[in-house]
């Protein structure tokens, strides 16, 4: 240290460079300068609360020595923001300065609501006729994406039900009429079928529920289509990724999910099958690292969900993990899950970004939760897995012109957060012996193989299917995970017990160029349609093709894999696991909901203490200071008026600390933030006859 | 004058207590009770091939994610509402390409076929096309115990 006559001048220089320079970094490294929305401020500024994808907020207002206590301090219902109300509401706001932004209703509106009383500032909708009418991707969707330049220019950023991509002026509503075309960037422009070719931006086909990834100057874009069991053609949409400048609507860049000749994994499509298939999007949430410049793109199934036969090989980047640089989109690394994809296994959920220590080494680690509940944890820099991934042997296909990989990555830690495949017995009900008897002559007509045991040719005289679990809705689904950056656990809620029997059958003559799709022989076919995909007046509506089928017998076990109307397997049916990401372990792990009417009141469980079953389904959760804050996703009536709770668990232990009565199960993920000084929670529910709402709770006003 | 109180409130007592049954009776009918026909229920299952099948699947098992609308999550879901609550959902946002494109006959045999499905009996008289009628038979997920 110089030590002259201005000494104490250089010591108090250096000093304020010091501090101003931590300031600096404290600021840059969260991404979140003073002009800039946080969490720390009581904000929620992305879908999943940050870009890490944590859905963690540092509030601790509502705690579990008050969450008893919490009222109703105002409720939106949606229902007049679309011609008809609608039943499946899965919005999560964002909240900015105490203002929420989220979409509503069947016409997908924009609304801003006031933060403290939940009145109306503004309401955004985009009429788009015929194209939103049969679009890929229907209803309300998951909400909207806020950007800043931090001077007051404040944008809403959102995704409408026909596929475009629109800005509007946060604080009236208005569009924004410098991005794209009058506020409208037109996203099937660039959407392609076969080796390029323009879809009809009409009639073509793609959509999308999730919220832009919103980071910088950059608005990035994924895409979805529609349900991928019995499709028209293999050579369906192909999946993008896109990049747009968020001021101007200017396309940046495109990644490629199925590469075209000359890019990385092209030959993963044998035979130049990459040309003819199409799907392989990414539907669900996004995330970025910032400081590294490096976004996580979890990606789903080609087409067909559940036969392969006209993609021999792997088909990159099908359920991969792909990580691609924030500047370029020009790939740095991905991670297969699923080689040769055709059970489903979308990658549902946005990877979870954590700084953890293992074995005394710190790494920057990005966890994916996903529907085989599995938590795969990567270097994030690397892509090499943080715990070695084993390839293992699995049961392989018999269905003509299928090839399925011969192996199949199976992490060997954290270990499995829910049951991914039924072992039987163990996993089979047993509430009796008789019901256990009875659970393994349904399997009788079933093949049961473990994890990634492929669908077969379904035949009412043969086998009925190939027994999986958490396919089609986990697991973990697109509510996705939360994580404590604190103390680097993951919490993660996930369905235990959805069993199924995966089948393929041959198309009906002229529906189908595909040999093999979701079906059985001997059933009647229909099209399979995604929930609120709609085929409109003038376009090709599903067929019966087939007789009728008489309906099943009276006293037959008939509809799935049930044993007298209770689930095959035992519960739990669903749980919640706090995942340590140091250890790699499960820290604790508890049956999640309450335990269903049906359950509860079945006449062959009578004088039997079947304990909390929890409930099947997944359900998307909030982190707090000290709380795991999430709704159960089935209403009951057993020990409380008919509805569902809300519940707090104590992020250390699971315990159950708290719980507030809701008028319908929790249909979107919950979020909290600040407004007033005061701290709320805001769930969408819906469901059965109670038609979408927003409800947020607070503390009762102290006295 | 104590023995015509004590007569006038046993007529009372006798008046309310008959009114209070039939209130009773009328508001324990349920899916139990044979509310649908089996002609009824089985052109509804023609219906719901054509119309609702597409999404909640050949055997009313659901789809990717449109619900079940038989077995024990349905009825769970639904169990302490009415038939009119479910006809009302179904009439008014079903199918989800049309909403409200389904007549209202044509919904209650849809019903019923729903009905039969859940292996709830069938009856001699047709279930209602009229909300306010359906909004009268309880939906109990669990058969009564005999009376």
């Amino acid at each position: 240290m110089p030590r002259n006559a201005n000494g104490r001048n250089v010591l108090l220089t250096t000093a304020l460079s010091v501090v101003l320079g931590a300031l600096w970094i404290a600021i840059n490294a969260s991404g979140q300068g003073p002009g800039l929305p946080s969490t720390q401020k009581g904000d929620w500024p992305y879908y999943t609360a940050d870009l890490k994808g944590t859905k963690y907020s540092p509030l601790d207002q509502i705690n579990a020595s008050n969450f008893n206590k919490l009222e109703v301090a105002w409720r939106f219902k949606t229902d007049n923001m679309g011609p008809r109300p609608e039943y499946k509401l899965e919005g999560t706001p964002v909240a900015i300065n105490g203002n929420l932004y989220v979409t509503a209703g069947t016409r997908r509106s924009v609304i801003s609501l006031d933060g403290k009383t939940g009145e109306l500032n503004w309401s955004y909708a985009l009429r788009e006729g015929n194209r939103a009418a049969i679009a890929a991707r229907q209803l309300s969707g998951r909400g909207v994406s806020f950007w800043t330049d931090g001077k007051g220019d404040d944008r809403v950023v959102y995704v409408t039900t026909g596929y475009r991509l629109v800005e509007i002026n946060a604080h009236t509503g208005a569009v924004i009429t410098s991005f794209g075309k009058d506020g409208i960037v037109d996203l099937k422009v660039g959407m392609i079928t076969g080796s390029g070719q323009q879809i009809d931006l009409e009639t073509g086909e793609a959509g999308l529920h999730s919220t832009p990834l919103i980071v910088k100057d950059v608005a990035i874009i994924g895409s979805s289509f529609k349900e991928g069991m019995t499709p028209v053609t293999h050579n369906n949409t192909k999946g993008l990724v896109r990049a747009y400048d968020v001021r101007t609507g200017k396309l940046l860049w495109t990644f490629n999910t199925i590469p075209k000749p000359g890019e990385f994994g092209n030959e993963t499509w044998e035979n130049g099958s990459w040309a003819t298939n199409g799907n392989t999007g990414v539907w669900t949430q996004m995330t970025v690292d910032e400081d590294l410049g490096l976004v996580y793109l979890p990606v789903e199934d080609p087409t067909s969900d559940y036969y392969g036969g006209h993609r021999p090989g792997n088909n990159l980047f099908g359920d991969s993990l792909v990580c691609v640089d924030l500047k370029t989109g020009i790939r740095k690394w991905h991670y297969q899950v699923v080689h040769h994809p055709i059970w489903d296994f979308d990658l549902s959920s946005a990877p979870i970004l954590a700084d953890i220590n293992v074995n005394g080494k710190a790494i920057k680690a990005v966890a994916l939760p996903s529907k085989e509940a599995f938590l795969y944890v990567f270097d994030r820099v690397t892509g090499e897995p943080v715990w070695p991934m084993e390839e293992r042997p699995v049961q392989q296909s018999d269905v003509p012109g299928e090839k399925t990989s011969p192996t199949q990555p199976f992490p060997t830690k954290p270990p499995a957060y829910a049951r991914n495949y039924l072992k039987v017995p163990d996993d089979l009900i047993d509430f009796t012996p008789e019901m256990r008897a009875q659970a393994k002559d349904v399997l009788a007509r079933y093949r049961v193989a473990g994890m990634f045991n492929p669908p077969l040719v379904g035949d009412g005289n043969g086998l009925l299917g190939a027994i999986n679990v958490g396919n089609a809705g986990g697991g973990t689904n697109w509510p996705g995970a939360g994580y404590d950056p604190e103390t680097h656990i993951v919490y993660a809620q996930a369905s235990n017990s959805s069993a199924a029997g995966l089948s393929v059958r041959k198309p009906p003559g002229g529906f189908s160029d595909l040999n093999y799709f979701a079906g059985r022989n001997d059933q009647p076919f229909r099209e399979a349609l995604g929930p609120g995909f709609g085929t409109a007046a003038d376009s090709p509506l599903a067929k019966t093709i087939g007789k009728p089928q008489p309906p099943p017998p009276a006293n037959a076990p008939a509809y799935g894999l049930n044993v007298q109307g209770l689930p095959i397997m035992k519960p739990p049916y669903g749980v919640i696991s706090a995942i340590n990401l140091d250890r790699g372990d499960l820290q604790w792990q508890v049956p999640f909901g309450e335990t269903p009417d049906n359950i509860v009141n079945n006449p062959a469980l009578k004088g039997i203490n079947i304990g909390n079953t929890g409930q099947n389904g997944s359900v998307g959760l909030l982190v707090t200071k000290t709380l795991v804050i999430l709704g159960d996703s089935q209403v009951t009536s057993i020990t409380h008026p008919r509805g569902a709770m809300l519940r707090a668990y104590d992020k250390a232990t699971g315990k159950e600390v708290g719980a507030v009565w809701m008028p319908a199960a929790q249909s979107g993920s919950p979020m909290t933030y600040s407004a007033g000084g005061k701290q709320y929670i805001v769930i969408a529910v819906s469901g059965g006859a109670y038609s979408g709402e927003y409800i947020a709770f607070s503390l009762p006003a102290t006295d | 004058m104590k023995v015509k109180t004590t007569i006038v409130a046993l007529v009372a007592c006798t008046i309310i207590g008959v009114h209070y049954s039939t209130l009773r009776a009328q508001s324990s009918r349920s899916v139990w009770d044979g509310v649908y026909t089996e002609e009824q229920a089985k052109q509804g299952q023609g219906l719901y091939n054509e119309k609702c099948s597409s999404c909640h699947g050949d055997t009313l098992m659901g789809g990717e994610s449109a619900p079940a609308l038989a077995g024990g999550e349905f009825l769970s879901n639904w169990n302490g509402l009415t038939l009119g609550d479910l006809f009302e959902r179904i009439r008014t946002t079903m199918p989800q390409n049309r909403p409200g494109s389904v007549a209202r006959p044509a919904n209650a045999q849809i019903l019923a076929y729903m009905l039969s499905a859940n292996q709830f009996p069938a009856g001699k008289t047709e279930l209602s096309q009229q909300t306010e009628v359906l909004k009268e038979i309880k939906i109990d997920a669990q058969k009564p115990n005999p009376k």
